[in-house]
């Protein structure tokens, strides 16, 4: 008893040690707790019937009904198909293009060349998607925009074409798009791997006899593997969270058939016609499914290479 | 003999080399284009953004403009609107930053106590949000719960704490060498002191690397501008004016917008205004990207090894 007393005590002297620490991390608990963990009770508002003058504790709850409204839904099947199919065809996409680009990039032998590349190709991972999205409107305007004047005068299309208004040329215009903000950033990361290469792996390869491409073969692509996997795995841990940035500001109203992602019809539900619940349940659906991905991923991450770690 | 080996080793050495030589100027030629594709809707924007309205008139493509102007740039800083989104911008961008890195770093300098009472009871509830979020709409209603709608704090407040940037700056601390905290210790420095002028001084690497990732984030941030602030026009950030522009691009079908477009060559053409709003958002990102260029790959460096 008395042992326990002085136990407490000891503890309480410590802490009194560490106030200034207590302190220092108190604006961070605060915000987290403000801003991450108090929205959190608004969740409970995707089994209420939510009514704005009532508040989230005074609306009636109504269960699942919510749930059942969103999974009998036909706009939320095709929605969610968008979403898959987005997200996978853009992981077959990114992918082998930024290995191959990846090795080019690596067999460079001009230093500076290589760094000025380098240099050009990261930088529209800066901008933000409006940008992005103002370029890319601009590129495919049918107002004088590159794409439609070029295909004009080469004789590909008789008039020009509003390609932006195409349901079909959505996608494709999403993925190349993407491409081309991020995969120089991804050649960073794995150009970082390839530089913990040992140098003399490829010395005594040449010596060995192995050409530049058996060298690529054996050498440089084995060593990318873990990267690789890592990548891997983490984009199939997002795989049904298609982000939000790059369809608002690609898409319009006349493709939403094909471009409509969870995120974006989550954001037209609640924000647009202020259906606050069915908006709710829908992105918890989107959240549970996506952290269970996650941590699936980062499961069989940790599984298969004991080194990886999320922190 | 060693004379023939030689005479051997020539011939299969020239013919590795030219296959070799072959693919690097492929590879060059490759890696060219890669570039000038980044590149042509920089370039594209540019030349709109100086071009006179008559100019860029359909359906032609003019690599630098026929006549340079300054007129849309001009105008553009006339408008009230934008250059109080500009400044706006600016703010949010200085303020939020600030905000951020000292959050933050006080946060990491704490993380650095392994033997604290606590500690991990702090570190736990610090890292959950990384996992867990509220969503869109919870999220939404308790910012309007906290009065946060059409408030500034709401560009700057929510972003101030992140623990990925806490976890980096942390690591750069356990990194100091820890004699140097015990010997102003000693001399009686309080750890606020400690804190103030031996930690963050010496840390300057690391607070100018996630200052940069956090200024890049809130210079490009419109999404709060449009679901928080929409209702306060002094509020209003130079993304958002940007996504305003394109709204009112996107919304218009084909026709309408050519029709309106060919009216207008006469007076302003929105599409110069919009390029040169275009650029003055890029422009800061651009210009001193090349110098702080090592510190994001750096910092890469540091989340690959730990991520």
């Amino acid at each position: 008893m008395k042992q326990k007393a002085s136990q407490k005590n000891d503890r309480l002297k410590q802490m009194k040690r560490y106030v200034p620490f207590y302190l220092f991390a108190l604006p961070a608990i605060i915000c987290v707790i403000l801003f991450n963990y108090l929205p959190m009770k608004g969740i409970i508002i995707a089994f209420k019937d939510y009514k704005m003058a009532r508040g989230i504790a005074g609306s009636e709850w109504v269960g699942l009904k919510h749930f059942k409204a969103v999974f009998t839904d036909p706009n939320f099947y095709r929605v969610l198909g968008n979403t898959l199919k987005i997200s996978i065809l853009t992981l077959l996409t990114t992918f082998p293009v930024t290995i191959v680009f990846t090795i080019l990039m690596n067999e460079l032998r001009g230093k500076r060349f290589k760094k000025c590349v380098q240099t050009i190709t990261y930088m529209p991972h800066f901008l933000s998607w409006v940008v992005v999205g103002t370029f890319v409107y601009q590129i495919l305007s049918p107002t004088g925009g590159m794409m439609n004047t070029i295909l004009v005068k080469l004789g590909v299309l008789d008039s020009p074409y509003f390609f932006m208004a195409d349901q079909k040329a959505f996608v494709p215009i999403y993925l190349v798009t993407n491409l081309w903000k991020t995969t120089g950033y991804s050649i960073v990361i794995y150009l970082a791997t390839i530089s913990g290469i040992d140098t003399s792996l490829y010395d005594a390869a040449s010596i060995d006899g192995a050409n530049r491409f058996q060298r690529i073969l054996h050498i440089t692509l084995p060593a990318m593997l873990p990267t690789m996997c890592t990548m891997l795995i983490l984009q199939v841990g997002n795989l049904i969270s298609v982000g939000f940035d790059p369809i608002y500001n690609l898409y319009n109203d006349a493709t939403y058939q094909t471009a409509d992602v969870i995120s974006t019809y989550v954001y037209r539900k609640g924000m647009i016609e202020s259906r606050y619940d069915l908006s709710t349940a829908i992105g918890l659906f989107q959240n549970v499914v996506s952290l269970a991905l996650v941590l699936s991923a980062n499961w069989f991450a940790r599984k298969t290479n004991p080194e990886y770690k999320i922190i | 003999m060693k004379k023939k080996s030689e005479m051997q080793d020539q011939p299969i050495k020239y013919k590795v080399s030219t296959a070799s030589r072959v693919f690097d100027t492929c590879n060059i030629i490759f890696m060219i284009l890669f570039c000038i594709t980044i590149l042509i809707p920089f370039w594209d924007m540019i030349v709109r953004s100086f071009s006179r309205a008559q100019d860029i008139s359909y359906m032609h493509i003019n690599l630098f403009p026929k006549v340079w102007t300054f007129s849309a740039y001009e105008y553009c800083f006339q408008d009230g609107e934008i250059v109080s989104a500009l400044l706006m911008s600016v703010a949010r961008t200085v303020v939020g930053t600030v905000i951020h890195i000292m959050v933050c770093c006080m946060a990491a300098y704490t993380l650095t106590r392994n033997e604290m009472p606590f500690i991990k009871v702090i570190t736990v509830i610090l890292l959950i949000p990384m996992f867990v979020n509220a969503g869109m709409i919870p999220t939404y209603l308790n910012i309007k719960d906290l009065g946060l709608i059409d408030n500034f704090l709401v560009y700057v407040l929510p972003s101030a704490f992140s623990i990925f940037d806490c976890i980096i700056i942390r690591n750069y601390f356990f990194s100091i060498d820890k004699g140097m905290e015990e010997a102003a210790s000693i001399d009686g420095a309080s750890y606020y002191r400690i804190f103030g002028s031996i930690l963050l001084p010496l840390s300057k690497p690391v607070i100018a690397t996630v200052s940069l990732w956090q200024m890049v984030g809130q210079w490009n941030a419109w999404f709060d501008n449009m679901v928080y602030t929409r209702g306060n026009k002094n509020l209003m950030t130079l993304q958002y004016m940007l996504r305003r522009m394109l709204d009112s691009m996107s919304q218009k079908s084909g026709a309408t917008y050519q029709l309106e477009a060919m009216g207008q060559t006469v007076d302003m053409n929105p599409d110069t205004v919009k390029a040169a709003t275009t650029i003055l958002v890029v422009l800061p990102i651009v210009i001193i990207y090349p110098f702080v260029q090592k510190y994001f790959v750096k910092g890469i460096m540091v989340g690959a090894v730990k991520g």
